[in-house]
Parts: structure tokens; C-alpha cells; sequence
């Protein structure tokens, strides 16, 4: 199938004009997608490293807050009196004022003395914190509060939890443990001998304060995992509650290998692009995570929208260039037809001189030998009948006639040999029209 | 004066030396070639004697080749 100039210099302007507008599309749409995502994971970095600030000055505060109960003079008055009572009621006070999960008092042996939830018995000699708080030490860390403190504080119910799997279905672990930030305190005599301790903190698991707290002030979401479950979060699921109590599958190797994570993760259907931070206890044990990250939608959002733009701008462009494409072929395109048309038209009206040429060289020819007969018929006379003045006045202009058509003769032969040298390049002219208007309008001529 | 016989190269330097003269002013008769000239053409000029360096000036100026003159 043959294709006009016309459609052929059409189509090639029509495939550039696509070609170029694909690949500025598919380029504008793989940069955005790697320089966004590339910003995107330093801003998830950024707002994960600042979700920490807020960790390690929430752990500050909750140091500050024990410290400022192990020098309170009323405690200390109380547990040298052993006013367990008194000490209970100022416990849960200061816990409800101060925003703790359980703040509770030891003697210098362990001893529970009181507890703010309650007035549970028991002993923390066995844990480390308040072991070193009772050698003076003023200690503050996050860490995993085991079955039998949580029951103690009251508080086993909120940190006990059937973990579902990453996609959220079945139930695949239990939790007995809770994560929290805990600090504790030496509470010394006015001798400054040690005679006991006060421990508090706050339990993380569904506790929603820190991460509301981060999730307002950086956006995006945030949660707190304990070991690779989250147990706080703002993560929101399609029906508008939180993610809790869920597997969290990148977050598995982060508690592994202690290295933080950044890349997508899907949570409550939704997919984020995530910074996850290991959680280290005082003895730099991996014991959770921090996990922030911005909804992937809001990028792929730009991107989309970035595309959508070039690519409308870039049909307006198109059709703009390509109307000012079709207009340019069809006056180039008429003009070489139009040219084509005269060269074809001239060559017929060459074909026909060329006939006039050879038709007049016959006449020529044949008057020529009329001439000729008739010098032969003035000699035939004049060998007959003799010489006579007219006679030979007829010889000497019919020779003249013979010589002017012996010249005329040549001049036709010459005429007639650049004629025909001009017919055959006219010919192959006339060959050169037709294929021109035939790769002009695609019509045979 | 007598006239003289210009002769050229060819036919078609004939034919154009018949019309620089012409446009020159010059009266030339184009006649066959006297069987005494050797030339490849089968025409030659005849133009008077007394316009013979009028001529050569005229086709010298026109840029066409003369062969010979024959007196």
C-alpha cells in the first residue's frame, strides 16, 4: 500500500509529535516518581527522627516527674512513718495530676509499701530499675513490664491483647507484656540514707497520648510496637478506628537487626511510605518500635496530578502544532502539485511542436526534391533546345532556390535532432511530474 | 566589395552566429558549405568583405567560435 506525500509528511509530523509527547510523559512521570519518593523517605526519616524528640521528652518528663516525688517531703514523712494510707492517697494523686500509668513506693528491701491503683502487696526487689534506684541512682528507660508488675499495678487488662497477623485477620500471638517508660527514683531521709524507692511510668499499650501528641504536630501517622505489633497507634482503618493489636511485616526485621527501616508498608488498607525506629531498653535490648509515615497516596497524588498536567498541556501542544503541521504539507504539498501540473502540461505542449517539427522536415524534404526535378527539367531544356538568357536566368535562381533549400534542409535536420534531443528529456521530465504527483496526492497520473 | 565566407564548428554555432549578426546590424546569408571548406558543419555564412572586422568583433563578443574566413 503506497501512501501520498501529504499522508506520509502527516504521519511523520503525527508519530514525532506522539513520540516526543510519550516520552516527556513517561520522563516526567519516572522523575517525579524517584525524586518524590526520594523526599518523601527523607521526610518520613525527618518526621520519625522528631517522633522520637517526642519519645525521649516524654521519658525526660516522666524521669523529672519520679525524681520530683522521691524529694517530696510529704512521701518521705509518710514512709518513714509507714503511713500506708497517706502514701497511697498522695501516690494517686500525683499520678492522676502527672498523667502516669502507676507510681509506687518500695522500702529499702523491695517491699511494696503503696501503690496509686491500689493497694496490692508485692514486692520489686527482683527488678533492676528499682534494684539501682535503691543504690541511688536516679534511672529512666523504656522497657517491657512482665505479666506479674502489670498485675500488681492493676493494669495486666490494658496490656493484654490478641495480635492479628500483618493482614489483619487472624489472631496470631498472644500479649502478656506491656511496653513503657518508666523511671525510678531513690527516696533518701533527711540523712541522706536510702530508704526506699518510688517507681512509675506509663504503660504504652493502647495508651493514645504520645502518638496523638506526634501525629498533630507532624501529620501524618505514628505508632508504638511492641516487639513487631502495634499496641498505640493513629493509624486509622477504612471504618475510622485505630490500628491496634496488629503485626506490622517490616517491622519484624527492624527488631531483628536493630537497623531502622524506611520504605512502603500498608497498613489498614491504606499504603505508607514509613520510617521505623528500633526502641532499645537500658540494656540496649530491642524491645519495640516507633513507627512513622505518611500516606503514599499523598505523593502518588503529585505525580498523578504533575502527569495529568503535561499530559493535557501536551495535547493542547499537539493538536496547536499539529494544525499548524497539516496547514504547512497542504500548501507544500499544492504547490508541488501545482508545479507538477504545469511541468506535465508543458511537456504535451512540447510532444506537439515535435510533431510540427517532424511534419514540416517532410515538407521540406519533398521540396527539396521538387527543386531538385526541376533543375534537372531546366538542364533537360537547355541541352534540348539550346542555351537562351532566360533559361539560364532560370538555371541561376533555381539554384539559388536549391542552395537556400539545401540550408533550410540542414537547419530542419538540425531542428529536428535537438527536437528530438528535447522530446526525450521532456519524456523523462514528464516521468519525473507524474511520479511527483503521484507521491503528492497518491493518484496514478 | 566581394563577400566573404564565414564558416564554425557546427551547425548550431551557425544558427548563432546567424543572430548575433542579425542583432548586430550585419547582413548575413546562411548558405551550404562550398565543397573547398573543411569544417564539420554542412552551413556557412555569407556576409559582405567590407563588414568582415564588424563581424569578427559582433561574434567575438557573443562568445561564439569562428573557424575560418574564405575570400
Amino acid at each position: 500500500m503506497r501512501f501520498s506525500l501529504r499522508v506520509r509528511l502527516l504521519g511523520t509530523i503525527v508519530g514525532a509529535i506522539v513520540f516526543f509527547f510519550l516520552v516527556s510523559v513517561i520522563a516526567t512521570r519516572v522523575v517525579l516518581q524517584h525524586d518524590l519518593t526520594q523526599l518523601g523517605q527523607t521526610q518520613v526519616t525527618n518526621g520519625g527522627g522528631a517522633f522520637q524528640g517526642y519519645w525521649d521528652s516524654r521519658k525526660e518528663q516522666i524521669r523529672l516527674l519520679v525524681a520530683q516525688d522521691a524529694v517530696s517531703d510529704a512521701l518521705r514523712k509518710s514512709l518513714q512513718s509507714h503511713n500506708v494510707a497517706a502514701l497511697a492517697d498522695q501516690l494517686a494523686n500525683n499520678a492522676r495530676t502527672s498523667g502516669l500509668s502507676f507510681l509506687t513506693v518500695v522500702d529499702a528491701n523491695g517491699k511494696v509499701i503503696a501503690r496509686a491503683n491500689g493497694p496490692a502487696p508485692g514486692s520489686l526487689g527482683g527488678n533492676a530499675l528499682v534494684a539501682r534506684a535503691l543504690t541511688g541512682e536516679t534511672v529512666s528507660t523504656a522497657t517491657l513490664l512482665d505479666q506479674h508488675v502489670l498485675a500488681g499495678e492493676g493494669l495486666g487488662p490494658q496490656a493484654q491483647a490478641d495480635i492479628k497477623g500483618a493482614d489483619g485477620k487472624a489472631a496470631v500471638e498472644h500479649l502478656d507484656r506491656g511496653i513503657a517508660i518508666v523511671a525510678a527514683a531513690p527516696i533518701s531521709d533527711q540523712n541522706e540514707r536510702t530508704i526506699g524507692a518510688i517507681y512509675g511510668g506509663v504503660l504504652l499499650n493502647h495508651y493514645y497520648d504520645l502518638v496523638d501528641q506526634a501525629t498533630a504536630a507532624l501529620g501524618g501517622a505514628s505508632a508504638i510496637l511492641e516487639g513487631d505489633a502495634i499496641v498505640s497507634s493513629t493509624i486509622q482503618q477504612p471504618d475510622g478506628t485505630r490500628t491496634v493489636d496488629q503485626q506490622v511485616l517490616p517491622a519484624a526485621d527492624v527488631t531483628k537487626s536493630a537497623t531502622p527501616y524506611t520504605g512502603v508498608d500498608t497498613e489498614g488498607g491504606t499504603q505508607y511510605l514509613v520510617h521505623i525506629d528500633p526502641i532499645l531498653d537500658d540494656q540496649q535490648h530491642v524491645i519495640g518500635a516507633r513507627w512513622y509515615g505518611t500516606p503514599l497516596a499523598n505523593l502518588n497524588n503529585i505525580i498523578n496530578h504533575t502527569t495529568m498536567t503535561v499530559l493535557i498541556w501536551g495535547v493542547i501542544a499537539a493538536i496547536v502544532a499539529l494544525a499548524f503541521g497539516v496547514a504547512v504539507v497542504q500548501v507544500l504539498s499544492n504547490t508541488l502539485d501545482r508545479r507538477s501540473k504545469q511541468v506535465r502540461s508543458a511537456a504535451k505542449e512540447l510532444g506537439v511542436a515535435i510533431i510540427g517539427s517532424e511534419v514540416s522536415g517532410d515538407h521540406v524534404a519533398m521540396t527539396k526534391a521538387a527543386a531538385e526535378r526541376s533543375g534537372r527539367l531546366i538542364d533537360e531544356l537547355a541541352s534540348q533546345s539550346g542555351t537562351s538568357p532566360k533559361l539560364a536566368e532560370l538555371k541561376t535562381v533555381n539554384d539559388e532556390l536549391q542552395n537556400d533549400i539545401t540550408v533550410i534542409d540542414t537547419l530542419s535536420q538540425e531542428m529536428s535532432s535537438r527536437m528530438q534531443h528535447a522530446a526525450n528529456r521532456v519524456s523523462e521530465l514528464n516521468e519525473v511530474a507524474a511520479a511527483l504527483t503521484q507521491l503528492v496526492t497518491g493518484e496514478a497520473g | 566589395m566581394a563577400d566573404l565566407i564565414l564558416f564554425f564548428g557546427s551547425n548550431a554555432d551557425t544558427m548563432i552566429a546567424t543572430k548575433t549578426l542579425k542583432d548586430a546590424g550585419i547582413a548575413a546569408k546562411m548558405i551550404p558549405k562550398p565543397a573547398s571548406v573543411n569544417s564539420a558543419s554542412n552551413l556557412c555564412l555569407s556576409i559582405d568583405g567590407g563588414a568582415e572586422s564588424q563581424a569578427k568583433t559582433a561574434l567575438s563578443g557573443a562568445g561564439v567560435a569562428l573557424s575560418g574566413v574564405v575570400k
